[in-house]
């Protein structure tokens, strides 16, 4: 059925963005980590995103030639990979920090605060757009059920 | 006359068209920060038109399928989804869902009452 369709695309919608959220949010709380796991500095982190493949859906509704108009499967979007950002890390002169070389300066992460502001405002509005998107897919829902009183 | 008739049925088909016409919309908002992503949409007004012409039976065969849209400008991304387009494509789309439903609703009580179901 479409509708339930369109409600599973905005569905997905909403666990992209949210993830870009999240990753957002971890860029960052760890602008200022020089040491990460590895005990290198933080690396900003971004979500890849693409169109999802059909899915379970699509394989089954191909499978059964059923692949065609009306019937087409949820698709929606789904995270490829969290990729690091492969820009270079920022040089600060701080020659008193414990991780500073021996010219005085620190690496810090490659995070700008400012791009990643801009990430979340980005990654709300699609948010919020998904949001409108399924609320409208659930009152065409309901305006069909009532078809039945 | 028939119970059903061709207004009917393209009643009928209309609501499917603006479903899978949902689904589409829903698909590039969900997409609108994909790069690479071209924005779907479905005619399914000019599908109608010309499949009224030919009575019931050439509109209950009537289906209607996502097409990608190749006209609407790209963003440096390779995106072509507008937000503030897709959502008023989504508002315009579910008010027309509903007026059809309606319609459909009260051709179905006209219907019944003539049968002396109410």
């Amino acid at each position: 059925m479409s509708l339930f369709g369109a409600i599973d695309i905005s569905g997905s919608g909403l666990s992209a963005e949210r993830l870009r959220m999240d990753v957002t949010a971890e860029n960052l709380a760890n602008a200022q980590s020089t040491r990460g796991a590895d005990g290198q500095p933080y690396r900003r982190k971004e979500v890849v995103l693409r169109q999802a493949a059909g899915g379970f859906d699509g394989a089954l509704n191909t499978a059964m030639g059923q692949a065609a108009a009306g019937s087409t499967p949820a698709r929606g979007v789904e995270v490829v990979e969290i990729a690091e950002d492969q820009a270079p890390n920022r040089m600060v002169y701080d020659p008193g920090h414990p991780d500073a070389n021996a010219d005085g300066y620190v690496s810090m992460p490659n995070v700008d605060p400012v791009t990643e502001m801009v990430d979340l405002i980005a990654a709300s509005r699609a948010y919020e757009a998904n949001v409108t998107a399924m609320q409208t897919a659930k009152s065409m829902f309901t305006k069909t059920l009532d078809l039945l009183k | 006359m028939e119970l059903f008739d061709t207004v009917h049925v393209a009643l009928e088909r209309a609501i499917q068209g603006s479903a899978v016409r949902q689904q589409a919309l829903a698909e590039n908002i969900a997409n609108v920060n994909t790069p690479g992503y071209r924005r779907q949409d479905v005619d399914f007004h000019t599908q109608l038109q010309s499949a009224m012409a030919g009575g019931p039976e050439a509109l209950a065969s009537t289906s209607f399928a996502p097409q990608v849209d190749d006209s609407s400008p790209m963003r440096p991304d390779g995106n072509s989804v507008d937000i503030d387009a897709e959502s008023a494509n989504l508002a315009q789309n579910a008010l027309e869902y509903e007026a059809l439903a309606q319609v459909l609703r009260t051709r179905t009580d006209i219907i019944e009452i003539a049968i002396g179901s109410r």
